[in-house]
């Protein structure tokens, strides 16, 4: 799916994580920029689900960052299904 | 026991209430910062359910300002709470934020993801967060360089608010004696001259010179965000301003000579404007540094016809004719360009703007 509108979830809190998401011309491929406090023990795992999910949104043009101060594998997936369905126009249920 | 409340409340405030004002300027008076609302767009508090103040934060444009948390609350998630509903707002409206702030508190803004972009010891950092930075202003950059075969590449930076035969002379000048000249042309729309007229302006005036490429100053050649004094006031230099003029030195040193290959920059000498020769200062003290020579060129004067002082041209001169009304008198400063615009109705609105304010831009 194509994203639509720039979006954010999440907070720069301790144990939270901050996504940004911003829609990429067609065939630019994936920027992906991950910062985590905890990379060197998890930065291969975190990547592994922020890539999981974006392919399950099969999302292919977009720019995606990230800030992690240790935020535990469900809230990694909460934020960025949030960021992700409030860039594609589709979260209902959540406030923007 | 003892256990952490963070059941923290946060608000916007109405900056047109004394009474919340009040409250904010009490509060940041204690942790020494003075609160000046006609600085700021929006604040925000934080509050517990005792009703104490715990934090504040503002913004004006897309720089935070006003950060603050008071001493008890540290250990607390306050702070980033303070950063994210800021950042938040802002990233809503602009492509990234800045943070202006005292260098040994950079480190809290890096621990919650910012990036710093460049320090002026003992005064400022600047740190930005978003989803544009420096590296996409680099990127740009990379765009328009040209392949050079000597090493002879010289930049200028220039407002040009509006563009005279000053400012001419320089780029001519600098064109002249070498093979390519980078020209940065200020951003920031902060001068009554808009960034797209000051740009068309320049744009005829140099269309001769084939070595010369126009580049835009984006959010980081003297803007708003990295050198707010160059838009204030500029009857006398302080600490703040020279400190702030190191910040943007410092930033086009290591991020624009770099990728340019810049080996000189071209200024003119300045007589009226303290703003503008303590930029110079910075220029003369970090540049050479990062292999950069400056070249500070005697500003042209129009030859007064006596003896008297020389004549030297001067935009702020320019601006001054026109609030008088008596453009003639300033008509030999001007390139055809400028001249041509000045004359036609296109500059109507800019004219009548100056000759009611009352700013330095």
């Amino acid at each position: 799916m194509k994203p639509q509108t720039s979006s954010q979830a999440g907070t720069f809190e301790s144990s939270d994580v901050i996504f940004l998401i911003e829609p990429l011309p067609e065939k630019s491929g994936r920027k992906i920029e991950l910062f985590s406090t905890v990379l060197h023990q998890y930065g291969e795992s975190f990547k592994k689900t922020v890539v999981e999910m974006l392919d399950q949104y099969e999302m292919t043009d977009v720019h995606l960052i990230a800030r992690d101060k240790g935020a535990l594998e469900p809230t990694i997936k909460a934020r960025l299904e949030t960021a992700i369905k409030r860039s594609l126009g589709i979260h209902e249920g959540t406030v923007i | 026991m003892n256990f952490e409340d963070t059941d923290f409340r946060q608000e916007a405030i109405d900056l047109e209430n004394p009474f919340d004002v009040k409250l904010v300027k009490d509060f940041l008076l204690q942790l020494g910062f003075e609160f000046d609302p006609s600085e700021v767009e929006c604040t925000m508090i934080v509050y517990n359910l005792k009703g104490e103040l715990v934090g504040t934060g503002s913004h004006q444009g897309r720089i935070l300002k006003y950060v603050a948390v008071a001493p008890k609350f540290r250990d607390t998630t306050a702070f980033a709470l303070v950063v994210t509903y800021l950042t938040e707002k802002l990233l809503k409206i602009y492509k990234h934020t800045f943070v202006f702030t005292r260098p040994e508190n950079a480190v809290r803004f890096r621990g919650l993801g910012y990036t710093e972009i460049a320090t002026a010891e003992p005064l400022f950092t600047v740190l930005e967060f978003g989803f544009e930075s420096i590296r996409t202003y680099q990127k740009y950059l990379k765009t328009l360089i040209v392949p050079a075969e000597t090493s002879e590449i010289a930049s200028i930076v220039v407002n040009c608010n509006p563009f005279t035969n000053g400012h001419k002379f320089l780029i001519e000048k600098a064109a002249s004696e070498n093979e390519i000249v980078y020209l940065f042309v200020v951003e920031e729309e902060r001068s009554v001259f808009s960034f797209a007229v000051r740009w068309e302006l320049i744009r005829k005036g140099i269309e001769h010179l084939s070595n010369v490429v126009m580049i835009k100053g984006g959010m980081y050649v003297v803007s708003g965000a990295i050198f707010p004094s160059y838009f204030l006031k500029c009857e006398t230099a302080d600490d703040i301003m020279q400190k702030q003029a190191d910040l943007d030195v410092t930033v086009f040193a290591r991020y624009v000579v770099p990728v340019m290959k810049i080996r000189k920059r071209y200024v003119g000498t300045e007589a009226y404007c303290a703003t503008t020769a303590a930029y110079n200062e910075s220029m003369k003290a970090i540049l050479p540094g990062h292999g950069v020579q400056v070249i500070e060129v005697e500003r042209k004067a129009i030859d007064s016809g006596n003896d008297g002082p020389p004549n030297y041209i001067s935009a702020s001169k320019v601006r001054q004719a026109i609030k008088e009304d008596r453009l003639k008198d300033v008509l030999d400063f001007l390139p055809d360009s400028t001249r041509e615009f000045l004359m036609s109705d296109d500059s109507l609105a800019i004219r009548s703007k100056i000759k009611t304010g009352q700013g330095r831009h």
